[in-house]
């Protein structure tokens, strides 16, 4: 029997052609039935991502939890700095270990989940010590770099081309989040203004820019491709 | 009680040590090599044959065993099971099934299949395997002799030296040829989905027209196939990525056996690759155009001075005192990364051709076919493996996506020239 669209010869298993799906049919010829090449409805399961790790990681954050429980505990019968030390090993675990136990952990969502737990913790020390530097400074600070690094993460996971352009414009407002920070700083903390992030914000600036003019001229990178070939 | 003889091991020779550093959760460079026959398989003879068989073959019937520095190969100690054909071939072999057994036969009605860890030989050795397990299966199940000839070792007879060599370290020049090279067109740019499948499109050509085709153009088969994968793939690039400014090359990956320029015996990995290449802003390319191309390059690059200058620049690290004592797991992160900024970006596809296929003649009234199926590559979607055997050319193409435009327009060029195609399948034409 022959491919009406696309003129191969196909043999008898083939119900329709490889090569361009059209159904196999003759009106005045009947398909023989072949022995298929493989065997149907034999597929193996994808392979599983191991739970070995993550099983592990239990025991890993709650023995020194337990440990340092125990320890503040026995000194005078008050938790005093248990908290903090179990609220810097529950980040880890959520950034470090929780992706552990997913087939396929997508950054997308487990970025942004690191970073909310990076913030709670902040807001805990901040009650715990009495300070008010969590909204005037930690709040906007650590969520404004939260947020550079959760668009750079996306970004990177959503567009396949760009990847020049994505780094460049990570990089200029990495510049702009210096200037926030010497400016917070400032303004909470009273620090002088003495205008040091402007440093980090020219080498930033140059960074970024480079990457977008490499991103824009085929000449350049292909010249930097060549020169810096490994 | 006898003491039992220890068993074989080697150090990877220099194509192997990547393999097992590159390999992935989801990706391991295995390939498949296969025998179908005019009647069904005995399991229970095949089993037999393999266990006389695997005794000859200590650096390919091995496991990969770990090492502090390096990976390593060790004899297996007796035949492996026999495992079941699946719907699809090469299914992933996991390092726990490597450290075990590198290797895997599988019987499906007519047909004996074995599939190889790439560290353990490549296409020429495996295929002396394949050839000497099918000849001890016919001796035993039909009580004939087979000559040893044509690739068809002697069971009974100890394994010798010159096959378990490492030929890389032997025939390594003095001046290294540059491995600085452009990258090429990607065909898992455009809406690539990797399937939990591995598609696989065998198109069957008669020898005879291919080589009055290639006679026609001045060429040799491989030179006129690889030159219409060109064509191929120029035209897919040109359909996925219209503005002619922004396509890239094609460059094909064609293996060579070095056996055929050195004196070599040895079992293990011994090849080397020619890249030919076609930039498509510079213009359309006739087959003709094509075919000079692939000719001249090949010419050029598959001589002894050649091959013998890419061996040596391979093995230059290899023989690196202060990078030999770098630990395993080290030099794994490093290749592993120099395998993904460089490996398979310089390349569209490997387009490996085993040639002609003897056997000997007391063989010949059993087998039907011959197969070579290789694995795809880790980031890119498709792999072609052609032989021939008696009358026909089996080029077997795979691919881990649905969509299949390659074949399609390799098929309609050879049947624009002429060539009757015949097309068959694992997937019955549902993609």
């Amino acid at each position: 029997m022959y491919c009406a669209n696309c003129g191969v010869k196909l043999e008898d298993t083939e119900k329709k052609c490889p090569l361009c799906g059209t159904t196999v049919y003759h009106p005045e010829l009947s398909r023989g039935e072949g022995v298929p090449l493989y065997p149907a409805g034999r597929i193996p399961k994808p392979r599983a991502r191991s739970k070995v790790l993550a099983g592990l990681s239990v025991p890993a954050f709650l023995v020194p939890l337990v440990v340092c429980f125990l320890c503040d505990q026995s000194v005078d019968g008050v938790l005093e700095w248990f908290g903090f030390v179990a609220g810097g090993l529950g980040v880890a675990y959520v950034t470090l270990a929780l992706p552990l136990w997913f087939k396929r952990p997508n950054p997308i969502v487990f970025f942004p989940c690191g970073m909310a737990a990076a913030m709670a913790y902040l807001l805990y020390v901040a009650l715990a010590t009495g300070g008010n530097w969590f909204l005037p400074f930690a709040f906007p600070v650590a969520g404004g770099f939260g947020l550079l690094l959760c668009a750079l993460v996306v970004l990177l996971r959503l567009l396949k081309r760009g990847r020049l352009f994505i780094w460049g414009g990570f990089f200029i407002a990495m510049g702009g989040w210096m200037l926030l920070l010497e400016f917070l700083l400032e303004f909470t903390f009273g620090l002088p203004f003495t205008g040091w992030s402007v440093y980090p914000l020219a080498v930033f600036v140059l960074l970024g820019g480079a990457l977008i003019f490499l991103g824009i001229s085929a000449t350049a990178r292909e010249t930097m491709e060549r020169k810096l070939f490994f | 009680m006898a003491k039992k003889k220890p068993l074989h091991w080697v150090k990877l020779d220099n194509a192997a040590k990547i393999y097992p550093a590159a390999s992935s959760h989801t990706w391991s460079n295995v390939f498949r090599q296969s025998v179908t026959l005019k009647e069904e398989v005995d399991a229970e003879v095949l089993r037999s044959a393999l266990e006389a068989t695997v005794k000859r073959f200590p650096t390919i019937a091995a496991r990969l065993g770990k090492g502090a520095f390096w990976y390593y190969l060790q004899q297996v100690d007796g035949a492996p099971a026999l495992k079941e054909e699946q719907s699809f071939p090469l299914i992933y072999m996991s390092k726990e099934e490597m450290g075990k057994c590198a290797f895997r036969v599988i019987p499906y009605g007519r047909r004996i299949a074995v599939e190889f860890f790439h560290s353990l030989t490549d296409g020429t050795g495996a295929l002396i395997f394949l050839k000497s397990l099918t000849a001890e299966y016919l001796e035993q199940k039909h009580g004939i002799s087979i000559p040893c000839e044509y690739g068809v070792l002697d069971r009974k007879e100890a394994p010798r030296k010159e096959e378990m060599e490492d030929s890389f370290l032997s025939y390594a020049g003095k001046v290294n040829v540059s491995r600085k090279a452009t990258d090429a067109w990607r065909l898992s740019q455009r809406d690539y989905k990797r399937e939990n499948f591995l598609f696989l499109t065998c198109l069957k050509l008669p020898v005879k027209q291919v080589l009055e085709l290639a006679h026609r153009y001045g060429v040799t088969v491989t030179v006129l196939l690889s030159a219409m994968m060109m064509k191929a793939l120029l035209e897919l690039q040109e359909e996925q990525v219209p503005v002619r400014k922004k396509q890239k090359r094609i460059k094909l990956l064609i293996p060579v056996n070095l056996r055929q320029l050195f004196p070599s015996e040895s079992l293990r990995n011994f090849a080397m690759y020619t890249v030919p290449e076609a930039d498509p802003r510079m213009g359309d390319y006739t087959l003709e155009e094509l075919c000079g191309v692939v000719k001249h390059k090949m010419g050029t690059e598959i001589t002894q001075k050649h091959m013998a200058g890419m061996i040596a620049t391979n093995v230059k690290d290899e023989r690196n005192p202060f990078l030999r004592v770098v630990p395993l797991p080290l030099k794994n992160l490093a290749m592993k990364a120099v395998f993904n900024r460089v490996g398979e970006r310089k390349s569209c596809l490997t387009l490996s051709n085993l040639g002609q296929v003897k056997l000997p003649e007391a063989m010949c009234p059993y087998v039907e076919r011959f197969d070579f199926i290789l694995g795809v590559q880790a980031a890119a979607p498709y792999n072609c493996g052609m032989l021939s055997y008696g009358d026909t050319v089996y080029i077997n193409f795979i691919r881990n996506t649905r969509e299949g435009g390659l074949e399609r327009r390799f098929a309609a060029i050879l049947r624009d020239l002429g060539v009757t195609v015949t097309a068959e399948s694992n997937f019955n034409g549902e993609n």
